[in-house]
């Protein structure tokens, strides 16, 4: 006989633990997975762990990856927190990636660096913060579903992409390929640390993970987000403006994935093209999740998922398994952190006696 | 008497935070009505949904004449004889009767013997006078109705011992009369009923036996021949109860709510207010009684701006504010107890600091700027608990964890503290027990000795009657009739509730169309 319970609060060492547990139990299933492919999990594991903190380099990799994933993640906390579901920071960030281009490539001769990267900011943001602006407004004002609404927004924003890249922005002596041409050195984002890829982005994710955990726990506007996603008829009784908190949010959610896609581009990529791994907005939803909507735990856990993903795509190049085993232990480990997320919330009985 | 039929041992069921009910003893003869008697949170409802297997106990056995069973769900206690009819009625609205019996029956197969059905419905409707047409839609029925619905769902599943959670908490004196009749009729037919109620009087009235619980405890049973109202009284508090609040002489100020001609919607798109009109001055309590869903509770979401009006207006202090934002409202000096605590009042989540400073977290010192002042709204919260007494271990936990009357006593607080010059009140005391409910009712009087207007909006006639100044009836959307408390007599107005009795001569100025 199973029954929980919820729990009034967390005990620290419960917060410690359970994530704990949960990885070793993913990381056990993996390697059951593992064994079926004739390679020993335990080589495999040693070589993920050496591929996301093992050297200098793997590391800055690892934090490399986390950039985008901090970003988007506290933006989409911002309105998670609301109750306000956004699947659309694959498409936001795109946007963001198309707008800041526009620069990239019609303004590097004209604008000094400075200038120039601070235009491309503001332009991957609102090109971002746009892109999110449909939906909230549609929620706001036609109460459309925004599930729906941001998640087939994506779509457009992939295809008006493959528009751009095939059509009017393809260089014309990429023989073809669907790439701009390379940034000028203007229009990259500067290495925070040299031999390395680290950019100016992970600034940015730390002060953006700051501010958003402020507006959170210290500003009226969050106190109102809270009250919203808590229980949105008591917000209307108080007499919160529910539009303008779901456009105001939204536009800041947005705008971070929609700088997520710039600095990666400015930063990493150096040009646009269609693989610009978008899919971190989705990632980043499980990254909200897992810091407990706590945009200084997002930081954490940003750099935890970054060296899983950083660490999964290493084996891949020198362990030669199949890039399916690569995503099946990196899902399985999710997949039990996100169960085990249930124990750090509930209490557990089995036949009357406390367990956990 | 009958033999025993059903016998509960030592049942215990524990809720995070509560001890629900603390090994309960307790039996039910054939023939017999055996009341539950006890305040609200005593633990009556959690027991009966032991027996209706919708909980299933943390110790204790359950015995069904002399067998021990194991119910664990409402299935198998239907299997067992037992029925259970809830407060809140468990019927497809838009469908008949006749499907409404058989759903989730699992004797029908694919093809539903419609005819013989409705016979044997027929047939148990005459048997006890339930006077039910097995083709009639439910929501074209009463509420008193759509019970007897319930009655007949449970006899037509064979069900011996009926269970009837708070049944007359939704009818009219009369319409309760009329059950009694129904139950007596059943008890007659060597069916066993298990009746809960707080209410003192109905339960002298019609039961045998009565057991009485106070905080998830057994107290005793008692045969009713050989107790007083009074003494039960007592069992069911833990000690004296006062039945009357000292009030001083009215003090009438200027008119600070006028309504005219108001109509809106419900949740569903049909009217259900048809021309409301009255007006309320500073320093008098005016009670609306009525039968829930004649819609009392939409004339306090119009007043207070959480609904349109679609005609009509509504003035405080001679403005008109029909349809203005709610805070625009509030700002006219409208403050608002709604019906449901956690559902309109609080944000269950969140801190008790977090819901005190509601009303006033945008005014200074609990904002500065953009910022919020967390050490001011902690000190606010501080003077709330204090001046109105209400017990908070902790203020940074969630409220959800605080009891029914400690919940009130924050929006109690938190909406007075702003001195509305109107204040709206709906079901202040439900679910409170007696010390919270007194509580309550004296800050209600207090308040109206300030010159606050207070509109109270109850189903608890007995409420009315001890504090309104005077009372309004509200009918399928109407105001049917208005007595000065001196004048009130709680069987006319029981007759206005059920629409029977209009009263066209309305008090002066008040000038009601009906």
């Amino acid at each position: 006989m199973l029954k929980f319970e919820k729990r009034e609060n967390i005990p620290l060492h419960l917060r410690i633990l359970i994530p704990l547990i949960s990885i070793l139990l993913g990381v056990l299933i993996g390697g059951i997975a593992v064994m079926f492919s004739q390679v020993n999990p335990l080589t495999v594991y040693k070589a993920i762990f050496i591929g996301a903190f093992g050297s200098t380099y793997v590391f800055s990799e690892t934090i490399v990856v986390a950039i985008p994933l901090l970003l988007i993640s506290v933006g989409l906390i911002l309105v998670f927190k609301m109750n306000y579901w956004n699947i659309g920071a694959y498409g936001q960030y795109i946007m963001g990636a198309i707008f800041c281009t526009y620069f990239a490539l019609n303004s590097a001769e004209t604008m000094s660096r400075p200038i120039l990267l601070m235009m491309m900011c503001i332009a991957g943001m609102v090109g971002g913060a746009l892109w999110a602006l449909i939906p909230a407004a549609l929620k706001a004002y036609w109460k459309v579903n925004e599930v729906i609404a941001t998640l087939l927004l994506n779509y457009i924003a992939l295809y008006s992409l493959k528009f751009l890249m095939y059509g009017p922005w393809r260089n014309p002596r990429s023989f073809g390929f669907p790439l701009t041409k390379i940034f000028d050195l203007n229009a990259q984002l500067p290495k925070l640390i040299s031999h390395t890829r680290i950019h100016l982005g992970l600034i940015f994710g730390i002060i953006a993970a700051i501010i958003i955990w402020i507006i959170i726990k210290k500003t009226k506007f969050g106190y109102e987000i809270r009250v919203i996603g808590e229980n949105e008829i008591v917000a209307r009784y108080a007499g919160i403006n529910i539009a303008k908190n779901i456009i105001l949010a939204m536009i800041i959610s947005g705008g971070l994935a929609g700088l997520a896609g710039m600095a990666q581009i400015s930063g990493i990529i150096h040009m646009l093209q269609i693989e610009i791994n978008p899919d971190y907005g989705y990632t980043a939803i499980i990254v909200a999740w897992l810091s407990g909507l706590n945009a200084l735990t997002a930081m954490i856990v940003s750099f935890f998922l970054g060296g899983l993903f950083a660490g999964a795509s290493q084996i891949q190049i020198t362990m030669k398994v199949p890039i399916g085993i690569v995503g099946l232990i990196e899902s399985s480990i999710l997949f039990f952190l996100l169960g085990g997320a249930i124990l750090t919330n509930y209490k557990l009985y089995y036949k009357g006696r406390k367990i956990i | 008497m009958g033999a025993i039929v059903l016998q509960v041992k030592n049942i215990s069921k524990h809720f995070p935070g509560v001890l629900a009910n603390d090994h309960i003893n307790f039996d039910l003869r054939k023939g017999e009505i055996h009341t539950l008697l006890g305040e609200n949170g005593a633990g009556k409802t959690t027991l009966m949904n032991i027996l209706d297997g919708i909980y299933y106990p943390d110790e204790g056995e359950i015995y069904l004449n002399g067998k021990k069973v194991d119910i664990r769900s409402p299935f198998e206690a239907t299997k067992n004889g037992i029925g259970m009819i809830h407060q809140h009625f468990m019927l497809v609205d838009t469908l008949t009767v006749l499907e409404n019996v058989v759903l989730g029956l699992e004797s029908q197969g694919f093809y539903l013997n419609k005819k013989k059905i409705a016979e044997r419905i027929k047939e148990i409707s005459q048997n006890y006078n339930l006077n039910i047409n097995p083709y009639a839609k439910i929501w074209q029925l009463s509420v008193g109705e759509q019970q007897r619905v319930e009655i007949i769902k449970t006899l037509f599943r064979g069900a011996k011992i009926l269970i009837m959670d708070e049944p007359t908490a939704v009818l009219t004196p009369q319409e309760a009369d009329t059950l009694f009749k129904i139950l007596r009729r059943m008890i007659k037919e060597d069916k066993s009923i298990i009746f809960i109620s707080h209410k003192l009087d109905e339960v002298m009235k019609i039961s045998d036996r009565i057991t009485v619980l106070r905080k998830g405890k057994l107290v005793g049973t008692v045969d009713k021949k050989e107790i007083k109202q009074k003494e039960l009284a007592k069992m069911m508090v833990g000690r004296e109860v006062l039945f009357r609040l000292e009030r001083n002489p009215m003090r009438r100020k200027g008119e600070v709510l006028k309504i005219e001609d108001l109509e809106t919607h419900n949740d569903k798109g049909i009217k259900i207010l048809r021309g409301i009109n009255f007006s309320l001055p500073g320093g008098e309590i005016f009670g609306l009684a009525g039968v829930s869903g004649n819609g009392q509770t939409e004339l306090a979401e119009v007043i207070v701006g959480l609904r349109r009006a679609i005609a009509g207006k509504v003035y405080i202090k001679g403005e008109e504010v029909t349809n203005l934002y709610p805070k625009a409202i509030t700002k006219e000096g409208t403050n608002y107890i709604p019906p449901d605590r956690l559902k309109v009042g609080l944000v269950p989540n969140l801190s008790s600091v977090e819901n005190a400073i509601l009303r006033r977290y945008d005014r200074e010192p609990i904002s500065r700027g953009i910022f919020l002042n967390y050490e001011e709204a902690a000190k606010y919260t501080r003077e709330l608990i204090k001046q109105f007494n209400i017990m908070v271990p902790r203020e940074n936990a969630p409220v959800k964890f605080l009891s029914g009357g400690n919940l009130q006593k924050l929006i109690l607080a938190r909406e007075i503290r702003e001195e509305p010059a109107l204040l709206i009140a709906v079901h202040p005391s439900r679910g409170l027990d007696v010390g919270a409910t007194e509580f309550v009712r004296k800050k209600l009087l207090e308040e109206r000795d300030q010159g606050v207007a207070i509109l109270l909006i109850s189903e608890d006639l007995e409420e009315l009657l001890m504090i309104s100044d005077r009372i309004g009836v509200i009918y399928e959307g109407k105001i049917v009739g208005m007595v000065d408390i001196d004048d009130a007599n709680i069987n006319e107005i029981g007759l206005m509730m059920a629409g029977v009795h209009k009263n066209p001569l309305l008090k002066g100025e008040e000038n009601v169309k009906v």
